[in-house]
């Protein structure tokens, strides 16, 4: 099972939704992944900048409470599991998925970086505005029934697909 | 719990989170630009049914009084404007923030990129958070769960919800396959792959 190259969707879904138990039991928090990006990107920009952590929003970020770094270690944690999947099924990925060039309608790697650098950036400057992503959002705030989440993720799914319809081309 | 338990269970966690992002296949680039094309639904599935388990088991641990939920307040001005910005970036990264970590794990190298633009979209936020949390964008509306509406407890609602979603699910399911929308490299690319059906035959013919 662990060799496989896919599993069905509905039983990783699954498993995705039990990591709310050790979330919720042992870090009283539910899962997201966003606020890591604050925490390391305000620790990172306090070397140039030492004055960033005087920002309330950075300072409470960078602090080292369980929660925080919880979160850094979950994302951590996310490359080294997919690289073990990716190990054990012997899939191999080339340095850029094939479908960037049609989307893109250029092969060259630099556009595809600068396309990825600015979806990075445009990701973590909305999802830290909305106050969630995918994950805190998505998976987290949908299962708890919040309205402010079921809105976020509405318009998440409205902004995706109307940048990728008109931006990028037929994948 | 000390700050080395937190990262230790936070290591353990991602792990097992990173293995089922890849293993949905859910971390591609050709999944998540194709479901934003709307020409494949495995990150709806995925989605979906992580949602669906997530409000079963906290319907269990909310209401038999064993952990107190977290809903984040409802902001909306800041919910619609950066649900915006955040979906625009996941068609460009062909990624959400956390399987940008697990597309570097499995080895793109323009995932690199994304976890750089996404430091620096951060920080940028970081800076122009004391201003921007004094106009609309700051405004809450407080927690607001929707079973709060309709008068029921947490756990009846997030049943029922959970109910909706499974049955969503298999609609999905009847109407599109998951094997059909792997793709022939299981990275949900379908271009000029008329076999797949028996490409993912052989696949899983364990």
């Amino acid at each position: 099972m662990l060799s496989q190259k896919a599993w069905s969707p509905y039983a990783a879904g699954i498993v995705i939704g039990l990591l709310q138990i050790p979330a919720f039991l042992l870090i009283e928090t539910a899962l997201g992944a966003s606020s890591s990006y604050v925490t390391i990107g305000g620790l990172i920009a306090s070397w140039v900048d030492p004055s960033v952590l005087k920002i309330d929003y950075v300072a409470r970020h960078v602090a080292a409470t369980g929660k925080n770094w919880w979160q850094v270690a979950l994302v951590g944690g996310v490359a080294a599991g997919a690289f073990i999947s990716m190990k054990m099924s012997g899939a191999r990925r080339a340095a850029i998925s094939p479908i960037w060039s049609r989307a893109l309608g250029s092969a060259s790697p630099a556009k595809r970086y600068a396309v990825a650098f600015l979806g990075g950036f445009l990701m973590l400057f909305g999802a830290r505005i909305a106050d969630g992503c995918t994950s805190g959002h998505g998976l987290s705030g949908m299962a708890q029934l919040a309205v402010g989440s079921t809105v976020a993720v509405a318009a998440m799914f409205a902004g995706g697909i109307a940048t990728a319809m008109l931006l990028l081309r037929r994948v | 719990m000390s700050l080395t338990s937190a990262i230790f269970i936070g290591i353990a966690m991602g792990v097992v989170f990173g293995f089922a992002l890849e293993k949905s296949r859910v971390f591609e680039p050709g999944i998540i630009v194709g479901q934003m094309q709307m020409r494949n639904f495995i990150m709806l599935k995925v989605f979906l049914t992580a949602v669906a388990t997530g409000a079963v088991v906290l319907a269990a641990l909310n209401g038999f009084g064993v952990v107190k939920l977290a809903p984040k307040a409802a902001m909306y001005y800041a919910d619609v404007v950066g649900g915006l910005i955040l979906g625009a970036g996941i068609a460009l990264a062909g990624a959400c923030p956390g399987t940008t970590l697990a597309q570097i794990g499995a080895g793109y190298r323009d995932a690199l990129f994304t976890l750089v633009g996404g430091l620096a979209g951060a920080v940028t936020y970081s800076y122009a958070e004391p201003t921007l949390s004094k106009t609309v964008l700051g405004q809450s509306s407080g927690k607001l769960i929707f079973s709060q509406f309709m008068g029921i407890p947490y756990w009846a609602g997030a049943l029922g919800f959970a109910a909706v979603l499974a049955l969503v699910l298999v609609g999905l399911e009847t109407w599109r396959p998951w094997r059909d929308e792997l793709g022939r490299d299981v990275d949900g690319d379908s271009t000029g792959s008329p076999a797949i059906p028996s490409v993912v035959q052989t696949l899983f013919a364990e």
